[in-house]
C-alpha cells in the first residue's frame, strides 16, 4: 500500500453557528495537524469529517468512496464510516468498566474487519492494569490512553482527534504525544488531529493544514506551513517550544543535576525525581536554544549539542531554524542572524541550551 | 369494598403510568435528542395539563369520550364500547394529569447526558437505536426512575378531573381519594381516617421504594 497516497478528499461549505466553514483538502496518510485559532471551524471541519455534521453541500471522500455527496445524495451515518473519535477528556462511558469501554466498538465490530485486539491495545497503551476499573478515577493521561485504546479497538479506517492535549498537564502531553506517534508508525491509522497549539503540531504532525474564518489558508509539510505569512498572522511564535521524550541516564547529586538522552544526544538538564532508565517528558522554548558555529567556547550554559541544519524558515520577523540531532527540535533566531551564521540546510551547528531552560516533568504511569 | 377501592386505585395508577413512560421517552428523544422542528411546541403541550386545573382536563376529555364526543361515539359504534364513566375513563385522566411531571423528569434527565458520549458511541459503530438503549437510558436512569415514580404518586392523588370523566362510582372507578371525597361528604369519620391512612400509605411506600431503587443503582455504580 503506498503510504503516501492521497486517503482523504473533501470540499464542504456548512454554515454552523453564526459563521461558514467553507474548505477543501486532500489529506495523506500518516498524521495531519488542523491548526487554527479558536472559532476557526476546526471542531466543524471535524465533525462534517466525522458525520456528526451534515454540510449543506460538498464531498468527502475517504479511498475514494464517497463517504457524503451533497450532489449523489450520500450521506453515511457516523457509526457507518468507521471513523474513530477521541474527544478532548476522553468522554468515557460512565457507567461501564475500562474494560467494556474498550470493547464497546470491538464487539460493533464484524470479526472479519477486526485489526486490534482489546488486550493487545491495552498493552500498547500501558492501561492492562485499569481494565477491570471503572472510569471514575483515572487521571487526565488515563483516561485519554483508554479513549484512544477504545477507538483503536474499533478498528476505525481514521481516527480524529479533538485537541487531544489540551486537557493534559505538562507531565503527560509528552508521553501521550509519543503513543499518538508510535500508534500512527506500528498500527498505520491515518490521523487527524485539531489543535490550537503550534507547539503540538510540531511535535506531532509532519503535514499541517491552517483554518482561519472557516477558510483554509495554507497546507503542507508542519515547516513550511507554520512559517506561512497567514499562518504568521494567528500564530504566537513566542510560546512555541518543543515537547520531547527523553531518558534520564544518571543523577548528579553533587552538582544538582540529571543527565538526559534526547535522540542522538545527551543534556544536562535539572535535577528530576524520576529514577536512571525511566522516560520523562521534557519542554525547550524555542527562543531558548542559542545556536553556534562549530563547538562554543567554555559557556556558563552546560549543553551544546551538535546538530544539522534540516529547515531554515523566516516568519513574523524571526527565523525557525529547524533541526536534527536524532529528534527535530525547532530555534527561533533572528533572520538577522540566520544570516550572518549563513544557516543553510545541511549546516553543522551547536546548539547552546541553559539547564535552566530545560523543563522536566517525570512521566508516571498516570 | 376497601381492598377493592386500593386495588382499583394502583390498577389505575399502574396502566396510567405504563402508558405515560413510553411517550414520555418518545417525546424525550424527539425534543432533546434530535431536536425536531417545532419541539418547542410539543414541549409546551407536553406541560399544558400541569398549567390547567385538572376539573378543566376532566370537563375536555368527557367532550372527546363522551357518548357524544367524537372518540366516545367512535369507541361504541365500533366496538359497542364505553369509555366515559369506566376504569379506562380513569386512567386516561390520571395518564394525563401526571404526563407533565413524567415528561419533564425524562427530558431533564436526557438533556444531563454528555452529548459527547452518545457521539462517542456513534463513531464506535452504534446505531441510534443501540446509543439509546446503551449509553442514553443507562446513564439518564435515575432521572427517569423520579420522574415514573412521581408520575405514579400524581396518578395514586388523581382527583378532579377522574371525577368529571370517570365520576364517582363505587367498585367500578371510585379510587381511594375519590372514596375519601365521599366518606367527609357522607360524615362517615371512621371510613375517612381508614382510607386517609391508605392514602398516606401508598405515598410512604412509593417513595421507599423510590429510595430504595435509587441506592441500588448507586451502589451498582461504585
Amino acid at each position: 500500500m503506498a503510504q503516501s497516497d492521497t486517503f482523504l478528499q473533501f470540499s464542504v461549505r456548512k454554515a454552523y453557528q453564526g459563521f461558514t466553514l467553507d474548505c477543501a483538502g486532500r489529506f495523506e496518510r500518516g498524521i495531519t495537524a488542523v491548526f487554527g485559532p479558536s472559532g476557526s471551524g476546526k471542531t466543524t471541519l471535524l465533525n462534517c469529517i466525522s458525520g456528526m455534521l451534515s454540510p449543506d453541500e460538498g464531498d468527502i471522500e475517504m479511498d475514494a468512496a464517497a463517504v457524503y455527496s451533497s450532489s449523489a445524495r450520500i450521506n453515511a451515518p457516523p457509526d457507518k464510516r468507521r471513523f474513530g473519535y477521541v474527544f478532548q477528556q476522553g468522554a468515557l462511558f460512565p457507567h461501564m468498566s475500562v474494560r467494556q469501554n474498550v470493547e464497546y466498538g470491538y464487539k460493533l465490530t464484524p470479526r472479519s474487519e477486526r485489526q486490534f485486539e482489546p488486550d493487545d491495545l491495552a498493552e500498547l497503551l500501558a492501561i492492562g492494569h485499569l481494565m477491570d476499573r471503572g472510569v471514575g478515577n483515572l487521571s487526565g493521561g488515563e483516561r485519554q490512553r483508554v479513549a484512544l485504546a477504545r477507538a483503536l479497538a474499533s478498528s476505525p479506517r481514521l481516527l480524529l482527534m479533538d485537541e487531544p492535549l489540551a486537557s493534559l498537564d505538562a507531565a503527560h502531553r509528552a508521553s501521550i504525544l509519543a503513543l499518538l506517534k508510535s500508534i500512527s508508525d506500528r498500527l498505520g491509522v491515518p490521523m487527524i488531529f485539531v489543535s490550537h497549539s503550534l507547539s503540538e503540531a510540531l511535535a506531532l504532525a509532519p503535514k499541517m493544514y491552517a483554518l482561519d474564518a472557516g477558510k483554509m489558508v495554507a497546507y503542507g509539510s508542519t515547516p513550511e506551513v507554520m512559517a506561512h505569512p497567514s499562518v504568521a498572522r494567528i500564530a504566537d511564535y513566542g510560546t512555541l517550544e518543543n515537547i520531547l521524550s527523553a531518558r534520564v541516564l544518571e543523577h548528579d547529586n553533587e552538582d544538582g543535576t540529571s543527565r538526559l538522552a534526547i535522540g542522538d544526544a545527551v543534556l544536562v538538564g535539572p535535577p528530576t525525581d524520576s529514577s536512571p532508565g525511566e522516560s520523562v517528558s521534557v519542554s525547550i522554548r524555542s527562543g531558548d536554544i542559542i545556536l553556534s558555529l562549530g563547538a562554543p567556547p567554555l559557556t556558563s550554559a552546560r549543553n551544546a549539542v551538535p546538530a544539522v541544519v534540516r529547515d531554515v524558515r523566516e516568519t513574523g520577523g524571526l527565523a525557525l531554524v529547524y533541526l536534527d540531532m536524532g529528534e527535530m527540535i525547532v530555534a527561533e533566531v533572528t533572520p538577522g542572524s540566520a544570516r550572518q551564521l549563513d544557516l543553510i540546510r545541511g549546516r553543522d551547528v551547536h546548539l547552546v541550551i541553559k539547564t535552566n531552560s530545560i523543563f522536566t516533568f517525570a512521566q508516571d504511569s498516570g | 369494598m376497601l381492598f377493592e377501592t386500593i386495588l382499583l386505585t394502583l390498577r389505575v395508577a399502574i396502566v396510567a403510568t405504563l402508558l405515560n413512560l413510553p411517550l414520555a421517552l418518545g417525546l424525550g428523544w424527539l425534543v432533546v435528542k434530535r431536536r425536531i422542528r417545532g419541539a418547542f411546541i410539543l414541549d409546551v403541550l407536553a406541560s399544558l395539563p400541569l398549567a390547567v386545573p385538572p376539573v378543566v382536563v376532566g370537563y375536555l376529555l368527557l367532550l372527546l369520550l363522551g357518548r357524544r364526543g367524537p372518540i366516545g361515539s367512535l369507541a361504541e359504534s365500533s366496538l359497542g364500547l364505553e369509555i366515559a364513566f369506566t376504569w379506562v375513563a380513569a386512567v386516561l385522566a390520571s395518564a394525563i394529569v401526571s404526563f407533565p411531571l413524567v415528561a419533564r423528569a425524562v427530558m431533564t434527565a436526557m438533556e444531563e447526558v454528555d452529548e459527547r458520549l452518545e457521539r462517542s458511541a456513534r463513531t464506535l459503530g452504534a446505531g441510534a437505536v443501540r446509543v439509546a438503549l446503551t449509553i442514553t437510558l443507562p446513564l439518564a436512569y435515575r432521572g427517569i426512575l423520579a420522574g415514573v415514580l412521581l408520575g405514579f404518586i400524581r396518578a395514586l392523588s388523581e382527583f378532579g378531573a377522574t371525577i368529571i370523566v370517570a365520576g364517582n362510582i363505587p367498585g367500578k372507578t371510585q379510587t381511594v381519594p375519590l372514596a375519601i371525597y365521599d366518606s367527609i361528604q357522607l360524615g362517615q369519620g371512621e371510613e375517612t381516617r381508614v382510607l386517609v391512612i391508605v392514602a398516606l400509605a401508598l405515598a410512604l411506600a412509593t417513595l421507599a421504594i423510590h429510595n430504595w431503587l435509587l441506592r441500588r443503582s448507586r451502589g451498582r455504580d461504585a
